[in-house]
């Protein structure tokens, strides 16, 4: 039992994280990218502006400016210190319920990048203040993970983790793979590019070995079980939490359950060939809109429930 | 040896401290560190060997330190700009304040019989109003005070304990005797300030804190807990929550640190509902009974139904489930007519009135502007007298006569004649003076003590307080809205560990 407010924190504490921790990984890649004058990093660039909602940027080439806004450009509502100054409000908010030492990992994190500093700590090494946000994003997520309690609180913490990160994920392969209506991307460099944007390199590796392929790649990123950043596994965990939730909540109260399992029904079923042969565009646009179904249906089921429901006789 | 280290005033050099630019020189006003002969206190020797054996540095370092671990901690308010907000920490120094046992027995004792009296005032004045027809208090000071609540008349309170949390302040004269300068029985805050100085200092002076035997101040949430919790009688295991404005009140950090160390649940008005006369919360499996509400928000705001209207902060229909005993709220809705700034005057004979005892503490001496003859001796000594407004707190709506410039006393009085009833005034007093590091230098800064007294099934005084600070030289004000900051205050054990 908590309260309702303080569930819908810890869902979008778990959501603005995770976009943060997206966001400055995307910018760090690209940046990286540009380290190389070819045609593989105007693509990697490309394609990471169109994953952050910039399809036809003009700033391919502008990468350093373009990571510039994406981490430090606070009218921005996307940009990563936007989303850390949110998460960090959520977690004011929820003071009570989370440890200090999750507190005071999100709060340094907030303190370091809205601080007076953070322009020249950005300009001295971009690659690297951004990937030092991720490391803090780890530190955090690990402090959580061996601080807080596992219960009500955590699922929702986690709940919000991977829905955001199922439709980052799903957003990403559409801009790479939606063959109708992007280029197709086929340049080994930025295929790599794409999976370090997933942060998946290496675990593709280990699986496919150096062999970088399309199809291999959207294998991997859309249904391996094991991956963390796969939206099969982000599927699967929605599915555990909600029915865990839905239980501890009282009969009743399962649509977002329902959806939730009927989407991981269907990614589980898939079959590669058929997703080939048909183009994975529909499967990964109907995986962001069941994704925005499963958000608004657990609103409607633990938050902003009609209270007729729920009075005693 | 380092006891009776006696030197001349105007000669305390680096013998005794190691920031020498300024040496420590107390003004008038008593020094709760040095004695007018240039002695260090008993009870400030052993800090004052450790301020001596480490130098400027090193406490410049230990300052930032602490600076540092509250940023973190999130211990800040925050500063609206145009279109940013930055993060301030609530300015704090690193010396604790030091209170030896036989001075703080007095204080409890003082404390415990005040709060007593003035719990028994309460329920009298909402109840039989014996005190008012026997003519102790006027009657229009206590029924025309605008924190009187009719609403309250002939409510039952558990124990009698109105005022659950109390946070007096007290100040030390030039003669060294602890005064009452204001009670507050409202929604006192600063606990949380008391708990995190002191968790600073036990690092800061980890040695001297061990060998200085501290009376420890730790078990506040859980005696505010076991408070709170006495006051729902009809029931054994009570559902108690604290109810804040929210995240943007200034002591919101306050209210997160009391329900984290509670472990009650931190509700906002828009969390609660009433059905029923009864209250719940919204949770996520459906609603929960609330019987205990330790609220944060002033009588004002709690309920628009019954108090102010435009109010988004409480919780509409409150007020109703109160009074029909289906919830507790702590404190009681109109304790604040005990703490009014002209009742104060009448606290001694309350005291005398209700327990037949002379007061411990003191007040300080007060002249009541609604009395004709102590208006027109306010209105010809102005330029020696505070004068403040009846209605206000937080060092608003006041005039420190020997500070202000002739053109704002006569504007002030121009103000109190035209409505005497609304202030009171009071000698300028010189608060004591405790050493701050401040740019470097160790000062004189004058304090003032602020313990916390619970009270419900029993009282019980903290054996320890907020020591406020102003910061600014000479500044006799010690609000957080005036640029006052804090210190740890160290309460001591009969024996010092040898």
């Amino acid at each position: 039992m908590m309260l309702a407010r303080v569930a819908d924190s810890l869902y979008w504490i778990g959501r603005y994280i995770e976009r943060a921790e997206h966001v400055s990984r995307l910018s760090a890649v690209m940046l990286n990218a540009t380290l190389d004058h070819t045609q593989g990093a105007v693509q990697t660039g490309r394609i990471g502006l169109a994953a952050l909602g910039e399809p036809d940027s003009g700033r391919a080439n502008q990468t350093y400016e373009a990571a510039h806004d994406l981490a430090l450009d606070r009218t921005d509502s996307g940009s990563v210190v936007v989303s850390l100054a949110r998460a960090r409000e959520n977690a004011r908010q929820v003071r009570d319920q989370i440890s200090t030492e999750t507190w005071e990992r999100l709060n340094l994190l907030y303190l370091r990048t809205t601080g007076s500093a953070v322009e020249r700590a950005f300009d001295d090494d971009p690659p690297g203040f951004l990937n030092g946000i991720i490391a803090d994003l780890h530190l955090f997520k690990g402090a959580a993970d061996t601080t807080l309690s596992h219960g009500e609180g955590w699922r929702f913490l986690l709940l919000g983790v991977h829905i955001e990160r199922a439709q980052l994920i799903a957003r990403l392969l559409e801009v790479c793979f939606d063959v109708g209506k992007t280029p197709a991307v086929t340049e080994p460099i930025a295929l790599m590019s794409v999976l370090r944007m997933a942060c998946a390199l290496e675990p593709y590796l280990r699986v496919y070995t150096a062999d970088i392929n399309p199809r291999y790649i959207l294998e991997f990123l859309m249904f391996d079980e094991d991956f963390p950043r796969s939206i099969r596994f982000c599927t699967a965990r929605l599915q555990d939490l909600l029915s865990q939730l839905s239980r501890e909540a009282g009969a009743g109260r399962g649509d977002a359950l329902r959806l939730a399992g009927r989407l991981d029904a269907r990614l589980k079923y898939a079959d590669i060939e058929e997703v080939e042969a048909t183009g994975a565009g529909s499967l990964l646009a109907a995986v962001a809109a069941e994704c925005a179904a499963i958000h608004e249906a657990i609103y409607e089921t633990f938050v902003a429930y009609p209270l007729e429901l729920s009075l005693p006789a | 040896m380092s006891s009776n280290k006696v030197v001349a005033k105007d000669a305390i050099l680096e013998d005794v401290l190691p920031l020498t630019q300024a040496a420590y020189l107390p003004g008038r006003a008593y020094d709760e560190m040095i004695a007018p002969d240039g002695a260090v206190r008993p009870h400030y020797e052993l800090l004052q060997d450790r301020i001596a054996s480490l130098g400027a540095e090193e406490l410049g370092e230990r300052q930032r330190t602490l600076e540092r671990s509250f940023l973190l901690q999130g211990i800040t308010f925050t500063v609206y700009g145009a279109d940013s907000a930055t993060e301030r920490i609530i300015p704090t120094d690193l010396f604790p304040r030091i209170i030896p046992a036989e001075e703080w027995a007095k204080i409890e004792a003082g404390l415990t019989q005040r709060l007593m009296a003035l719990n028994t005032f309460l329920a009298d004045i909402y109840g039989e109003q014996k005190i008012l027809m026997d003519g102790v208090v006027p009657r229009e000071l206590v029924l025309g005070a605008p924190s009187y609540r009719r609403d309250m008349q002939h409510l039952y309170v558990p124990h009698g304990a109105y005022a659950n949390v109390c946070g007096s302040d007290l100040i030390r004269g030039e003669d060294g005797e602890f005064v009452v300068l204001e009670d507050n029985l409202r929604v006192p805050s600063g606990v949380s300030y008391m708990l995190a100085n002191r968790d600073a200092a036990r690092r800061t002076f980890p040695g001297v804190f061990r060998q200085a035997n501290v009376r420890t101040v730790e078990r506040y949430p859980d005696l505010l807990l076991a408070t709170l919790k006495s006051m729902a009688d009809w029931r054994s295991d009570p559902q108690v929550v604290v109810l804040t404005p929210g995240v943007y009140n200034s002591a919101y950090y306050e209210h997160a640190y009391l329900a984290r160390l509670m472990g009650a649940p931190l509700v906002e008005g828009r969390d609660l509902v009433m059905h029923d006369n009864r209250v719940f919360m919204r949770t996520t499996s459906g609603l929960r009974r609330v019987d205990v509400i330790y609220r944060r928000v002033d009588d004002d705001f709690i309920d628009p139904l019954t108090f102010r209207r435009d109010s988004s902060l409480g919780a509409a229909g409150l007020f109703n489930a109160y009074r029909a005993g289906n919830v507790v709220m702590c404190n009681a809705p109109g304790t604040g007519v005990a703490d009014d700034k002209a009742v104060y005057a009448y606290v001694p004979d309350i005291i005398r009135y209700y327990l037949g005892e002379e007061p411990i503490l003191r007040n300080v001496e007060t002249f009541l502007c609604r009395e004709p003859s102590q208006l027109s001796y306010v209105l010809a000594n102005l330029e020696n007298l505070v004068v403040k407004a009846v209605g206000a707190s937080g060092g608003y709506g006041m005039l420190v006569g020997p500070h202000a410039s002739q053109k704002e006393r006569e504007a002030f009085a121009d103000a109190l004649k035209a409505d005497p009833d609304n202030y009171i005034a009071q000698p300028v007093i010189q608060l004591s003076t405790a050493p701050c590091l401040v740019d470097g230098r160790i000062e004189p800064r004058h304090v003032d003590l602020r313990p916390f007294i619970l009270s419900g099934e029993k009282v019980v005084v903290t054996p320890g307080a907020l020591t406020r600070v102003a910061l600014r030289r000479g500044s006799l004000v010690v609000n957080s809205s005036q640029g006052g900051g804090s210190k740890d205050t160290w309460v001591l054990t009969e024996e010092t560990r040898p």
